[in-house]
């Protein structure tokens, strides 16, 4: 129940659980559309499928062409790996197979860590075009999941149906003329919160280095520029207008100062630390526990 | 993953149905909340089941203790605690409760009102670890 009264609509998708809560229950037809753009998504974007476009680049070197969606998704990878210096790019899923993150979900380091091939090498992305010279494994997880909340934010919408949220895990898009109140997990024990933050019309995300962690300081949030995971910071939160933008910044934030995203960018963020401190801009301030 | 678990299986009676979808929803399973989401095959038996999940977190390995209680086909508790044996973790943890300044500071989920949370559960991975050992263990 995320306002009271108001009903849910969950389902799992691109490896998450998704929860759509509205004032009223949601009409079949919304539902079928919803299921159908996650597919869709799903079809377009996983590395964990043999049949998605992806997958064909990973196969052999060649042009695919994307959904519509892939835009502005291009234009967001393309700015945070210029401000990352490589470090966040949406070749690293070659770097995360080395390391064991693999559709085979084989979980064991194949060898030393190794670095993503550099965009300008490899990759040539316009829009909905995109070619690879060489076999890549794209992964544009980052940022995915994030615009997927915004692509069934814009369905609800189209449905003429105005307050929502879209939860997938986690990482959601409010739209209500009620704020909502949204713990922030501890990242080191989910049954408590280091702090609850105000969510209204906008944005939510976090991300955390041991989300996903499978090995000896082997986790899903690498460094693209030297294969390795990132140690330093072990949770992010962010707030921006769409789910795209602060699901990739999430991740950005282990890797750039958030100075120079601030400079890009329109959001609020807070960092934690592997030594426990915290790091927050004004969107956060007064939400952590004290 | 290269621990095996550790298993201690504790009750057993009869007639459950343990869903690898609540273990997709234990980031939201806050503490001893009832968890009513359940799907897959059974039965399994009644009871109160206890198992540890090892994972490794970017301090090392780590042990998460995971309590199910199943009944009539359902969990109907969920309770987890995180055993810090990592001295790392230990540290970090009793860093997290000094309340220096410019720590962040836990406060139980259910002590807030609040229906949602944000972030990323450590646990998953040896929750559902542990998960899988109960299901085969419980039928």
């Amino acid at each position: 129940m995320t306002h009271t009264g108001w009903s849910d609509f969950s389902f799992d998708g691109i490896g998450t659980r998704w929860e759509i809560s509205t004032p009223e229950e949601l009409p079949d037809g919304v539902r079928l559309s919803l299921l159908g753009v996650v597919e869709d998504y799903d079809r377009s974007y996983s590395r964990f499928r043999n049949d998605s476009l992806v997958a064909a680049l990973a196969r052999e070197p060649g042009t695919v062409t994307l959904p519509a969606s892939a835009g502005e998704l291009e234009q967001l990878f393309r700015k945070l790996y210029r401000l990352s210096n490589g470090a966040m790019t949406p070749l690293v899923g070659g770097s995360l197979e080395r390391l064991g993150y693999g559709a085979d979900y084989a979980l064991r380091p194949l060898g030393d860590p190794v670095p993503a091939p550099r965009w300008e090498d490899v990759l040539v992305w316009r829009g909905t075009a995109i070619s690879a010279s060489a076999p890549v494994v794209l992964d544009i997880g980052a940022a995915g999941k994030g615009q997927l909340v915004d692509l069934l934010a814009a369905v609800l919408r189209g449905a003429g149906i105005t307050e929502f949220l879209v939860d997938a895990s986690g990482d959601m898009l409010h739209s209500a003329a009620e704020p909502l109140g949204v713990a922030l997990e501890h990242p080191y024990d989910p049954s408590q919160a280091i702090g609850v933050v105000e969510l209204h019309n906008g944005a939510l995300c976090a991300s955390a280095a041991n989300r996903r962690a499978w090995g000896d300081g082997l986790h899903h949030v690498l460094d693209g520029a030297t294969g390795r995971p990132i140690e330093t910071v072990v949770a992010t939160w962010t707030m921006a207008a769409t789910a795209m933008e602060a699901d990739a910044l999430a991740t950005a934030l282990f890797m750039v100062d958030p100075t120079v995203l601030e400079g890009e960018f329109d959001f609020s963020w807070l960092k934690v630390y592997s030594d426990g401190h915290a790091a927050y801009s004004a969107g956060f301030e007064g939400t952590l526990f004290s | 993953m290269t621990t095996p678990l550790r298993k201690s299986l504790l009750v057993g009676a009869a007639g459950l149905s343990l869903a690898s979808s609540v273990a997709a929803c234990a980031p939201s399973a806050q503490g001893s909340t009832p968890q009513k989401t359940s799907t897959v095959s059974g039965p399994y038996k009644d009871g109160t089941y206890s198992a540890d999940g090892d994972y490794f977190s970017p301090n090392g390995g780590e042990t998460v203790g995971v309590q199910l209680t199943l009944a009539g086909d359902t969990i109907s508790a969920v309770d987890i605690t995180v055993h810090a044996n990592n001295p790392n973790t230990k540290e970090f943890q009793g860093q997290f409760k000094n309340g220096i300044a410019a720590q962040v500071v836990g406060k139980k989920l259910d002590e807030i009102n609040v229906s949602k949370v944000a972030g990323s559960s450590l646990t998953s991975e040896g929750f559902n670890k542990a998960v899988e050992t109960i299901k085969s263990e419980a039928k």
